[in-house]
Formats: C-alpha cells, structure tokens, sequence
C-alpha cells in the first residue's frame, strides 16, 4: 500500500526531522538548547505560524492564497494610520480587511472559475497597489502614544513570550476548526475529493470561500503582530513571507494536492523553518544563501508529500 | 443536430474575444489621447516603446508556458539574476572582467539552464509548475543577492548600455531587440514542431500523448526557453538602469502575466500566443503611461494590474467545461 | 484458420486486470486480411479495453498479440500506428484548438518539416487530399471546433486514413463506435470508404447499432463479462439471435430477488411532466411512488444519463417542471436535491461516491453532519456510534470505522455510499449503475439492500449497465432513446418483460 507509506512518512518524518535539527543546531552551538534561547525561538516563529496557518486552510482544500504577504503588508499599514484614532479597534480594521480580501479573493476563485494561484495572485497585486498608495509608499513608524496600544503583542507575560501566547491560542482555535467542526470536515472532503464532496451535497464553493475568509483574516493578523514587533508599518514589511510561510505547510507534511493535514504539522513545519534559519544563522550563513535553501527545500518537501495520483496531468 | 448549435455558438463568442483586446488598446489610446493630446507625440511613443521592451521579452517567454496550461512564477529571480551576472560579467564597476557580448551569451544561457532545472524537476517528478518555479524564483533571486551582497555594480560596457542610449530610427537598440525577439518567438510558435505541440499539450495533453506527441521533451524545452527569455530580459533591465542590482525583478512577474492574459492567452492553454502578448503589453504600458500623463499616482498600477487579471481571465475562461478548478 | 490466409492480427489468450476488476480474460481472436470483424457486447463486456489493448494505449497483463505471425508489443498509441494500426476513438480525440489539417498529421508533422520548419503549404495540400477520401469538404484550415461532431468523426476516420501512406503492408483499422453520432447518410459514406478500403485494411468494428454490425461485418465477435462468448459469420446471423447471446445467461428470477418486490404505495414522491433539457433530452414524463424502483433503460446517447443527473442536481433542466415531494423543484446543485431528500449512487464510485481518502465513518456522515452538531462543534461519540450503527445494519466489511475507504472492496465501499444517503434520510435514491464493477457476490448484496430500502417506502431511480438488472428489479420501466421516451412497461414480479420487448425501443 504505497498510499499508506508516505502517509506514514508524511506524518512522522517532519518530527524526526525538527528533532534531529533541533539536535545539530544544539551541539554545534549548546546555548541553543537554553530555555530562553528556545522561547525565543518560539517567538520568533510565531508570525511565520500564523500566516502559515492560516494558508493551511486554504491548502487543505487544494488550492493556494499567495496574496497573504500582501495582505500581511496591507494590515500593518492599516494599523499604523489608524490606530491613533480607532485605538485598539484599529487591530479589528485590519482583521476584517483581511477577511474581506480573503472573501473577495474566494469569490473569484470559486464565482469566476479562476483558479486560485492566479486570482490570488491577482488580489495580492491589489492589495500591495493599496498599501504603497495609501502609505505613501513609506514606512511608517509608531509614535509612542501609539506604542501603548501594541503592548499586548510583544514581551513576556508570566515569563513567556505573548507571541507564543497568541500563537498558542490560535493553534487551538484553528485545531478546533479543523477537527471539530463541519466546516473542517468538509474542506479536508474538497481536498481529499472534491466531486465526491459535490455530490454529497457539500456546498463545495462556500466552504472554499470560508477557507479563503480564515486565510486573509490569519494573514492580517500576522501582519498585526509583525507591525506590533517593529513598532512599524510599511507596505514591504511583510515582504519575502510568502513562500517561508507555504514552506512551513508543506514542509510540515500537507500535501499540495488538498486532503491531508492538520494544523498541528504546520506548527512543526513552521518550527522546522524557524530552527533551519537560527541555525544557519548561528553558522554563519549568508541571509541570501537561506532564501536558496529555502526555494529547494520548497520543492523537495512538495515532491515528497504531493499525492501524484490526484492530478492525472501535471500542469 | 445538439452539436451543431453547440459549435455555433462557441464561435461567436471565440470571434469576440479575439478582438476584444485589440479593441481595448485602440479604445485605451483614443481616451488617453482625448485627455492629454501628448500622447500622441512621436518622444512619447518612443517612451512608450521602451517601457515595453522588458515586459515583451518576458511576456513571450510566459506566453510558451502558459500556452501549454503551466505557469511559471520564476521570472522575477531570473530577471534579476541575469542583470547581476551581466554586470559582473561585462565591463563593470566591480571586477576586471570584460567579455563584451559573450558576457551576454552566457547570461541568456544561465537563464536557458535556470529554466531547463524547472522544467525537468516539473516533468520528471511530477509536480505542478507553480510550485516548482516558485521555488527557483527565491533560489535564483537567493544566487543573485549572494552574488552581490546586497549592493549594486556599475555596468561600463558600451554594447549593454548601448541597447538604451544609442537609437536607430528613433527607437533604442534594445526595443529593435525585443521585437527581434518576438519574431524568433512567432516563428517558433506557429513554424516549428516544438511550437505546434504547446498548442497540443494546452489542447489536451492526454490526447495529444495518444498522438504520439513527446510531451515531457516539449515541457522542458518550453520552460528552458522561457528561462532563456527572462535571462534577456535582465540583461536589458541591467543596460535600463545601467547597473545590476538583485532588485530590479520586482514586479516583472505581475506585468507578464498581466500582459499575457490581458491579450487573450486563456490560462487553460491553447488558445493565444505571442501577437497577442503584444497586444497585451502595449494594453498594460499605454495604460501606465496614460496615467502617468494624467497625473495617477504610479503605485496604484500594481492594483490596477491585479483588476485587470481578474477581468481578463474571467473573460476567457471556458466556464463550462470546468468544474473543479483548484 | 481453415488455411485462410495467415491472419494480419491475432489475440491469444490475452487478459488485463484494473484494480478490482477483471476487464478481460482469455481473449482469442484474429482479424484476416480485407476482412471487418464486428465485435459486439452490453457496456462494460471489455469491447473497448480490448480495443484500447490493440491501439497501445493500454498493455495487456496476459497473452500476447501477433501481427503478421510475429508476436509483438505495443508501447503506445504511436507504436501501434508505426505497426501499420489505427483507430478511430468513441470519445473524439480530435484537439479543438488546432486546424483540421493539423490533427490529421499531429505528430507526423516530420514528413513535413525541413530545417526546422513545417511547410504548411505541403501539410495543408496532403490534409487536403486525406479529407477528400472521407469526402469531407472543408477547408483544412478550419479550425477543430469550428466543426459539428459528425464531421469531427469523419476528420477522425481522415486521420486513421493517414496510415495508407505512412504505414507499409496491411492495415489494421479500429472503429470504436464511429456511427453513433452519424446521420445515415454520413453513414453511407463511412461503410463506403470502409468496404472500399478492404484491399488494403481490415477492419474491427464495434457498435452497439447491431443492425449496422451484421450490415458492414463479416464475422461477428460477441464479447460478455471480458471474455469472448461466442464468433459466427454476418451472414445468416440477426439482430435477435446476436442480443440473445451478448446477454448470455438465462433468467433466474431470483437473483433479483423477484420474491421480495413488494406494489409500491400510491404516493407519489417525485414527479417529472415534460422535462426537457436542450440538447440532451425532451419532453420527459414519469411519476415516482415510495417504494417503487423505476428503471430507465436506453443505449449511450439516450438522454437518461442526463435525466438521472438532472434529478441528482447536477444538470438543471430548462423546460417542464420536476415536482419532489409535491414541491417544484428546478436544482443546480446536488446540495439542493440533497436537502429535497434525494441520495446519489453515482456510476463514478471512486471518484464522485466516496471521498476515498476519508474514513468510513467521515464518508457516512458527510452529507448530514449537521446533525451531529452540540454547540456548534462535532460530537466525535455520536459520529462514531451512528457509523458503527450502519456497519452493523449493512454487513459493511472494513477493519473499523476509521479505515479509509480507499482499501475496501468495490461491494464495500457501495454500501459505505448506501449508509451516507440512509444516514442523511434520503427518501429518493438514484442509483447509476450501482453495481458496476462488482462481482456477483457483491451484486446480490446490493440487490438485497434495494429490496429492503424499498420495503421501507424510499423510491429509487435505477440506470444500470444491463437490461438484466434493470428488469429484474425495476417495478416499472421507461425506454428512451435519442432522448425521448420511446416505450414504458410494467415489471411486476412473475410478469417481467423480456429484453426483446424493450430493445426495439432502444435502437
């Protein structure tokens, strides 16, 4: 049953791997393997996890959102212009901005019949347009009457990082979702099968709609907290996200192809992405170089996990 | 007697479709000329022409991937990897060499290679080529920046600089260049076999494998070529900006597709080609340079550009046949 | 044999197996110079495996084929034209984005190119010549889709043609179904070009129309099951004889379990008045009881795939009115006919019945999670109390509710469907060939199931691949041909129509 064995690697050969690096990057460099070192880590990762999150949704279906690092971009501009005014309400503005693009996204997709790397791909290009034309194309950093608003993103509460905190919470949001309700059932249904969930009555194109909802929301939210990080927005923050962030899924053994995941191997995706760059860091690698090694280790985690059986001709 | 109707049908709306983008563009220019006669001034079409000689190079490289239903996102990596290896490898600011137009030959063939890599990784093991070129769009953006480290080189060499400074008939070197490179692209589509079978492969590559047609070897050769392209295509954006820099890919991915689908080359593959990825990238400059006249801030464009995919492949798209579109 | 000529194509023994089907076993035949052998059999007899075995583009698992004498392998559909054999496919396999003359030459264009380039000039006037052999007078320019499908189909037999030039000694020529979109006199025409073409070529030709088999054939073929069943000459054969022996074995009412079919009630579930779908079907009229299974009986092309989907939501009609459960109802998604009570069997199982990589008890609550919703989250206890419910009542043989349907036997996972439309209360089931693929183990199961779903008062829809089946279980019939209701018949137990009495309104 070739089907059953790379389920099996899917499911177990991201751990090992995250174990495994978590141990070489620790030999060669023993502070690594420190409490705070790791809570760091941790923190570090959490943006990465939440934009990757929430493109898992939309991965689970089959189909793929490259707009969420415009997106990301688009809320911490959003952020940085209003929130002197709305307060803490500007944190929603940005939030619903995303689902809102991430529900215009979807209708495209699923009403137009577009597929979704392209309409996508087109709404990221609005969204980007947005964000230079209403930042002025600057980077716009908080003031300090602003800064107070963003303390509950960053620094340690009851000695852990709030980004791991957020994290956490959302990690346990998203597993719900997935897990426990139909929407979750039906999205893993349209990716494992999509006609089979049509004829069952699933109504395929809101759930893919939802997905696309869940996505742009996840992203602006990562973009809240990068903007909560740098005490900045900027239409380029969240620039060179996209593909760590499809890295972290598939890496984390979500197949490309829809059907198989879970939230909890985007977590040790991310993780795995997050340990690749300390330690390459820790080395002494060229940033650039790690933008090389990441594109490879894109292709490679795809070719492992992609179920070829799905897609009789590969485009 | 059903079919009969059915193939009418699908007739006219071919027809129309096949027409419309050239009647954007002619509409496009009459507004634009209406508001702000300048338009129509010879330096502005030589502006015009310019800013449409990189997107055109790309644009046909794209136009042979997506002829065949694939895409290729790695255009802006290769772009900007062409234009670094130019400016180290040509009489430059940073290093002694100076290989003149050899330089250039071994940039187109750096990007032949890049592209023969997607294609075969796509081919041989089987995955879909959004992913794969997306992945070699940060590797070779990743070389580039590795290669320069984050700075810019100065390009000296009189040949690449000369491809924007020195003008025949009006127009630089490197728009006779790329219109060059559209007649090779014409003539590979519509005379030669390769060609021929990307038009099979978007028809449907099942029945053209029933065909006999070599599917897999068309495939790379497509992405090899296109490679080739983007790799021109640098070299003219290093001769534009006159150094080479790892960021002068930006935005290229969005215009060539734009331009692409904006011409009437539908997604789904086998319908369109390079005439009408002119047609798609005159659309997509005469409308910047319209709103340049007019006063539009520039950075709206990227938006702008997004709307028009949208409107343009919901345009083409042949809803009917599909219904599971990933 | 007899000390014939050597023949120009032999099959011996020749069998081909897909995942939990047998399509073929122990084929013997052979195909003699300047001869068209007709090769008859219901859907799924494995007449079009065999002859996707002799075009290359399937591989045989046993036997062996011999051209000329000379045993040989077809490596593809490009091999087998290289060996001199062609064939004209059921599905066009004509791309309609490219011109005529194109198709007719696609990878042969080398004869045409020098130093790289194609000579149109040379390609155009020789798919020129090509077209006029079929008598086809369009311009080889013309792009594909710009063609209605008959011409289509003669572009295809231009194309099958080529191999007069291109292929040297005898020809095999396969015709998979070429008439079925034809007019009569297009017909003409194509058994013209074939009887002319006999000095050169023989022929297989595969039709259901078996009035046309006996016209154009010499020796006849008749396939049932995967094997081949019976061969005698054209001549002296007829149409009933031939049917008698495509569906081979005789009656055994129960099988069907006749004794267990109980009168339908007098209530009427679903309702069709003059439905009509363009370009599919017209002017469509029958009334559903609880309790009753009404067959529709017709060849491919008949329109009542069409009107089985129209009812499963997939296929919206455009004139008449469709009434469930006294409403009037116009779906255009199956998520509508769902929630009017209506379960779809699908003839795709694996792809459109089952989400394969989902578990058994995913799949038999995938059309009624709602139900299993306590503050708006999944009861996973509930979920898998009812699955295991349905396992227990359907003899459903799996390792456990969480193993995924992909590795149950076709029976198994047929019944994993069942249990997802009782699940959802369908009262209305539409079942598309249910039993296709299964062995006959697995099919008396499902004819059971059928039995005992009605008994409890849900009506079904039944579109089956044999006329066997579906007048051994339906309670009333209707016939439709070209898309219109052509004959209707009542089935009651002991008094069941026979085939014969159907088939005229067939073809």
């Amino acid at each position: 049953m070739p089907a059953q064995r790379i389920e099996r690697l899917r499911r177990f050969l991201p751990v090992a791997t995250l174990a495994v690096l978590v141990l070489i990057v620790g030999a060669l460099q023993p502070e690594f393997l420190n409490p705070d070192t790791l809570l760091d880590l941790a923190s570090d990762t959490a943006v990465l996890f939440v934009l990757a999150s929430g493109v898992s949704f939309v991965i689970l279906t089959g189909g793929i959102d490259l707009s969420i690092q415009a997106m990301a971009s688009l809320a911490s501009v959003i952020v940085a212009l209003t929130v002197d005014r709305l307060g803490y309400a500007s944190f929603v503005a940005a939030v619903a901005a995303g689902a809102l693009s991430g529900w215009l996204g979807g209708l495209a997709h699923v009403r137009l019949k577009i597929p979704s790397f392209v309409a996508t791909l087109a709404v990221g290009g609005v969204l980007a347009g947005t964000a230079l034309v209403v930042s002025h194309q600057h980077s716009i950093t908080l003031g300090a009457t602003q800064r107070a608003y963003i303390g509950w993103i960053t620094g340690p509460w009851l000695g852990i990082p709030r980004e791991v905190i957020i994290g956490a919470l959302l990690l346990f949001f998203a597993d719900t979702v997935q897990r426990r309700t139909p929407f979750g059932r039906y999205i893993a249904a349209i990716g494992a099968g999509e006609a089979a969930a049509y004829a069952s009555g699933v109504k395929v194109g809101r759930q893919k709609v939802v997905a696309f909802v869940i996505s742009g929301a996840f992203a602006a939210f990562a973009g809240v907290m990068l903007a909560g990080r740098l005490a900045s927005g900027s239409p380029t923050l969240a620039n060179e996200q996209l593909l760590p962030a499809i890295a972290a899924v598939v890496v984390g053994g979500t197949a490309i192809t829809g059907g198989v995941g879970s939230i909890w191997r985007t977590l040790v995706g991310a993780l795995i992405i997050s340990v690749v760059r300390t330690g390459m860091t820790f080395i002494g690698v060229d940033i650039f170089a790690q933008e090389i090694l990441f594109g490879a280790v894109l292709v490679f985690a795809v070719a492992v996990t992609i179920d070829r059986s799905k897609i009789p001709v590969v485009k | 007697m059903r079919a009969r109707a059915g193939a009418a049908a699908s007739l006219g709306r071919l027809r129309v479709i096949d027409w419309a983008p050239l009647l954007v563009l002619v509409l496009l220019c009459g507004i634009i000329a209406a508001i702000n006669p300048r338009f129509l001034l010879f330096g502005n079409f030589v502006r015009i022409a310019q800013a449409a000689m990189i997107p055109l190079v790309l644009a046909i490289g794209e136009t042979f991937i997506i002829l065949m239903g694939s895409i290729d996102l790695s255009i802006e990596g290769v772009v900007a990897l062409g234009a670094v290896l130019t400016s180290l490898l040509v009489k430059n600011g940073a290093n002694a060499h100076d290989l003149g137009v050899a330089g250039v030959g071994l940039v187109v063939l750096t990007g032949g290679l890049v592209g023969l890599v997607n294609g075969v990784v796509h081919v041989r093991l089987r995955i879909p080529s959004f992913m794969v070129t997306l992945g070699t769009w940060f590797i070779a953006a990743g070389i580039a920046n590795a290669a320069l480290g984050g700075i810019a080189v100065r390009i000296n060499d009189p040949i690449v600089r000369g491809l924007v400074l020195q003008r025949v008939l009006g127009f630089p070197w490197g728009v006779w260049l790329a219109l060059g490179t559209l007649a090779l692209g014409w003539f590979i589509q519509d005379h030669t076999r390769p060609g021929r079978y990307l038009y099979a492969l978007g028809g449907g590559e099942e029945l053209a494998a029933l065909s006999g047609i070599p599917a897999a070897r068309v495939r790379i050769l497509a992405f090899t070529l296109a490679g080739a392209f983007y790799a021109l295509g640098g070299v003219l954006s290093g001769a534009q900006l006159g150094l080479g820099n790892a960021q002068v890919g930006q935005g290229r991915l969005f215009t060539a597709i734009t331009a692409v689908v904006v011409g009437g080359t539908a997604l789904s593959g086998g319908e369109g080609g390079v005439l009408q990825t002119l047609v798609g990238v005159l659309i997509v400059t005469v409308l910047a340079n319209g709103m340049v006249l007019m006063g539009v801030s520039p950075s709206i464009q990227t938006a702008v550009q997004g709307l028009m995919i949208i409107v343009a492949v919901s345009l083409s798209i042949d809803r009917k046949r599909l219904r599971i579109v990933k | 044999m007899n000390g014939a000529a050597l023949p120009v194509l032999a099959l011996r023994h020749v069998g081909k197996r897909f995942p939990g089907v047998q399509a073929l076993r122990d084929v013997t035949m052979e195909l003699r110079p300047g001869e068209v052998v007709g090769l008859v059999g219901e859907n799924g007899a494995g007449k079009s495996t065999l002859m996707r075995i002799l075009a290359g583009v399937y591989q045989p698992d046993d036997g062996e084929i011999l051209l000329s004498g000379r045993p040989i392998r077809l490596a593809g559909a490009a091999d087998a034209m290289r060996h001199g054999i062609g064939m004209v496919f059921q599905e066009q396999s004509l791309l309609l984005n490219l011109s005529v003359g194109e198709n007719i030459y696609l990878g042969n264009e080398a004869a045409f190119t020098r130093y790289g380039r194609i000579e149109w000039h040379a390609l155009y006037a020789a798919a020129a010549r090509q077209l006029a052999k079929v008598e086809v007078g369009v311009d080889a320019r013309t792009r594909t889709a710009d063609l209605d499908f008959a011409t289509r189909q003669m572009v295809e037999l231009a194309k099958a043609l080529t191999l007069e030039e291109a292929a040297s000694g005898h020809l095999v020529i396969l015709l998979d179904e070429p008439t079925s979109v034809l007019e009569q006199t297009e017909i003409n025409i194509l058994f013209a070009r074939v009887r002319a073409l006999k000095s050169r070529a023989a022929f297989i030709f595969v039709s259901h129309r078996l009035d046309e088999v006996l016209a154009l054939s010499d020796r006849v073929y008749v396939m049932k099951d995967g094997a081949v069943v019976a061969e005698l000459p054209a001549a002296g054969a007829d149409v009933r004889h031939l049917h008698s022996l495509m569906v081979g074995r005789d009656l055994r009412a129960e099988y069907y379990r006749e004794s267990l079919q109980r009168p339908p009630r007098t209530d009427v579930v679903l309702a069709a008045e003059s439905l009509g779908r363009a370009g599919a079907y017209r002017d469509v009229s029958f009334a559903l009881h609880a309790g009753e299974v009404l067959g529709i009986a017709g060849v491919i092309g008949s329109g009542r795939e069409e009107v089985t989907r129209t009812i499963a939501g997939f296929l919206p009609h455009d004139a008449g009115r469709l009434t469930v459960f006294g409403q009037e109802r116009r779906f255009s998604s199956p998520a509508e006919a769902v929630d009017c009570g209506i379960g779809y069997l699908p003839r795709e199982r694996r792809t459109e019945g089952l989400v394969l990589f989902l578990s058994v008890a995913a799949n038999i609550t995938l059309a009624s999670l709602g139900r299993l919703r306590r503050h708006f989250l999944l009861d996973p206890a509930a979920e898998a109390r009812v699955a295991r419910d349905w396992v227990a009542r359907l003899g459903v043989r799996t390792p456990g509710i969480d193993a995924i349907c992909l590795n149950l036997s076709g029976g198994n996972q047929q019944k994993v469907v069942l249990a997802k439309w009782l699940n959802a209360r369908a009262k209305i089931l539409i079942l598309d060939h249910p039993t296709r693929g299964l062995d006959v183990g697995a099919k008396e199961e499902v004819y059971e199931l059928i039995r005992s779903v009605t008994g409890e008062g849900i009506a079904v829809l039944l579109t089956s691949d044999t006329m066997e089946e579906t007048i051994g279980l339906s309670h009333r019939i209707i016939v439709m041909r070209d898309g219109v209701v052509t004959h209707r018949a009542d089935a009651p137990p002991g008094g069941k129509p026979t085939q014969l009495d159907l088939i005229e309104h067939m073809v």
